[in-house]
């Protein structure tokens, strides 16, 4: 078992909360939402998104449009469908849950050593 | 110096080194084949495709920059290596490598590795999958080839039917490698590899020969080199001449296999096609739309006890025998099409679904029709006859051409024929039956029997039996045939008629009859048996008195039979008799000892 798998399975299980996250308020297109994660240290390489949004989209939690760019081919901006906007809900409130039961857990643990 | 090629990436034009361009269509292969298509990965590449051109135009001041091998590196290290793809379904799969050999180790196929043939590369795919060097396979080909020439054969079958391992990754089923990207960008690494090998071999040949031609004495090291090169290449040289020339023939055997494979499938396709056009045709005009009507259907229609609607049965019917020709039909085109679509799995067992239910519907409608003659119902009419003892009764049967007007076809004892009163089903089962009786008046007594689904439908179909006689001057004048309307169906209708004669009466009956007492008599123990009609017989207490019969006829003939033997007997004495002097054999024949031979050797 080596902690490189583990680190990479705990930050991709929470990356399609992140995606899902980053486009809340606003669309955005591929580089924009990969800035942010690289930003935040969520990802470290780029081609771990790619399948992630053609899953999301074909879910019908994301759809897109296409926009011209000046400086390069065109860009899919990604927004959120009203049931991303749904599943978005559920998994906040999800991620509040384990939080404070990952923060009890630890917090808790540690006085006994 | 490098060599450039320009590329279109995402709509975007680049010029990009060779070498960069190389590593850049490799890295995407490698992302390519860790999609499924049903992950969308057409799209996933598409979309890789656009960020890679953005990092790109990103990274370039001009646009007569070239892409080198650095900028390609740099961009693969930001996307990540194709592992790095692996997302979705094996997140919280603690070791899914492990896992992956497992499942691979199990799936190691069969494949022709025609990489490393020299004839057809079934050799090298079996040494692959039987973990053996494929030299030790080759050599028990060339042991069956000399000791026994079906060697030859087998090889031609497997040639045929093992599959060439054409695809990366049936490569690696092949040998028994895990499927997974590092092994199929390894794949492809070692295959681009001795390309680049080759090349380099050749390079180093000219460079040898150049040597050769100027430095012949300080290039001893470098000549070896050459040498073994040569080497090697004459063996490869002289494995694809060999490769060639099996090739040539495997592709004519393969040609003849395909031919006659066409001939069987075009046949499937005629057999599936002509059987389908005339159930179909079938199904309608005759099924459904009762468009046209022929006699044999008639039948059917008076089979059909239960009153099961025509349309249904000619469904099923239809479905159980359309069904396997429709598959005939399809693995015919399968045959003759190489890449045909298949017509899917839903549609496949739908079809086995329906020709079940098909099958299953005609069972029960078998059922209900045999349980339709489940009861058996008698109706009884009994009558007396004007005739007491040593009165004569003649007996007849009459009317056979009462029914001849039009007749459909036969089947069994049954007719159906049509008159003005409509179709009815006619049959000679009739059965004459006579009993000797203590009374001193006769009686007739008509039994008609039908069966059905309950004892009242029997009994209905037994009353709707027309039959009829009549007696008049001593003489009793039997109809040939019973009749019922169609629409009372074959329910086994039948008639006896029983006759109780007082003793002494003389009955007299006419040889037409005897069809009607055949077989039947010695069930019912009847007086009548289908030897003594056409005579006078006097009816006594439980038997008959022939009183024309010529008597004791049997007892004459083997009187007859007797003499004959004894003169034969005498005769082969008398031979011997004339003989005494002859010291030989003696042969008697007589009743009391048998044959006798005694040998007389004086």
């Amino acid at each position: 078992m080596k902690i490189e798998n583990t680190k990479a399975q705990m930050r991709k299980g929470v990356l399609e909360y992140c995606i899902l996250s980053i486009l809340k308020d606003d669309d955005a297109y591929v580089a924009e939402i990969l800035s942010t994660l690289k930003d935040a240290k969520m990802l470290v390489v780029e081609g771990t998104i790619y399948p992630l949004l053609t899953r999301l989209k074909n879910a019908g939690l994301l759809n897109y449009r296409w926009e011209e760019s000046t400086s390069g081919p065109p860009r899919k901006y990604y927004g959120l469908t009203e049931t991303g906007q749904l599943f978005l809900n559920e998994l906040n409130s999800t991620w509040s849950d384990l939080q404070n039961a990952v923060n009890l857990v630890t917090n808790t643990k540690t006085p006994k050593k | 110096m490098n060599k450039t090629v320009n590329i279109n990436l995402a709509g975007i034009f680049f010029h990009i080194d060779e070498d960069a361009y190389l590593k850049l269509s490799r890295y995407l292969e490698a992302i390519k084949r860790s999609f499924t298509d049903s992950q969308g990965r057409s799209e996933i590449i598409a979309d890789i495709e656009a960020r890679i051109a953005e990092l790109f135009a990103e990274r370039i001041q001009n646009e007569k920059q070239v892409v080198g091998i650095k900028l390609v590196d740099e961009v693969i290290t930001i996307m990540g290596q194709p592992e790095d793809y692996l997302v979705d379904d094996e997140i919280f799969e603690d070791e899914p490598k492990q896992h992956n050999h497992q499942k691979s180790h199990t799936t190691r196929r069969l494949f022709r590795d025609t990489d490393n043939s020299y004839i057809g590369g079934v050799s090298a795919g079996l040494g692959h999958y039987f973990g053996l060097d494929a030299l030790w396979v080759r050599l028990i080909w060339v042991i069956l080839f000399f000791s026994a020439g079906t060697g030859v054969l087998l090889y031609i079958l497997l040639w045929a039917l093992i599959p060439e391992a054409k695809t990366t990754a049936e490569k690696l089923t092949m040998t028994g490698d895990p499927v997974n990207i590092s092994n199929i960008e390894k794949k492809i690494k070692d295959s681009i590899g001795s390309v680049s090998d080759n090349i380099k071999n050749v390079d180093l040949k000219k460079h040898g020969d150049k040597l050769k031609e100027g430095f012949d004495h300080v290039s001893d090291t470098v000549s070896d080199s050459v040498k073994s090169v040569d080497f090697q290449k004459q063996g490869n040289k002289l494995k694809s001449s060999s490769q060639s020339f099996f090739e040539t023939i495997g592709t004519i055997i393969m040609f003849f296999l395909k031919v006659i494979a066409k001939f069987i499938g075009v046949f499937l396709i005629i057999v599936g096609i002509s059987a389908l056009i005339a159930l179909i045709v079938a199904f309608f005009t005759v099924g459904v739309t009762d468009a046209i009507h022929f006699p044999p259907m008639n039948f059917l229609d008076a089979a059909n006890a239960a009153n099961i609607p025509m349309w249904l049965m000619s469904t099923l019917l239809f479905f159980a025998f359309a069904i396997p020709f429709f598959f005939v039909f399809y693995l015919g085109l399968k045959i003759l099409v190489n890449n045909l679509k298949s017509i899917g799995n839903v549609a496949k067992f739908t079809l086995l679904g329906l020709w079940i239910m098909a099958i299953i519907g005609i069972v029960i409608t078998g059922v209900k029709q045999a349980t339709e003659h489940a009861y058996d119902a008698e109706i009884i009419s009994k009558n007396e006859l004007n005739i007491k003892a040593n009165d004569t009764l003649k007996i007849k049967m009459t009317g056979f051409d009462r029914f001849n007007s039009f007749v459909y076809s036969d089947h069994n004892d049954f007719k159906i024929t049509e008159d003005d009163d409509g179709r009815n089903l006619v049959s000679s089962d009739i059965k004459l039956i006579v009993y000797s009786t203590t009374d001193s008046v006769a009686k007739i007594t008509i039994v008609k029997e039908a069966s059905g689904s309950n004892y009242n439908s029997a009994k209905e179909r037994a009353e709707n039996i027309n039959y009829d006689y009549t007696f008049s001057n001593n003489e009793l004048q039997l109809e040939a045939y019973h009749a019922s309307d169609v629409k009372n169906k074959f329910s086994e209708q039948e008639v006896r008629v029983i006759l109780y004669l007082p003793e002494g009466v003389v009955l007299y009956s006419d040889v037409n009859t005897s069809k009607y007492v055949n077989h039947y008599y010695n069930s019912y123990n009847s007086l009548l048996t289908n030897s003594n009609d056409g005579q006078y017989l006097k009816i006594n207490k439980n038997e008959v008195e022939c009183l024309d019969c010529e008597v004791e006829v049997i007892e004459e003939e083997e009187k007859a039979f007797n003499e004959v033997e004894t003169e034969i007997i005498e005769s082969i004495t008398n031979t011997k008799s004339t003989n005494e002097n002859e010291p030989e054999v003696r042969v008697q024949i007589n009743d009391e000892n048998g044959v006798q031979i005694e040998v007389n050797d004086n």
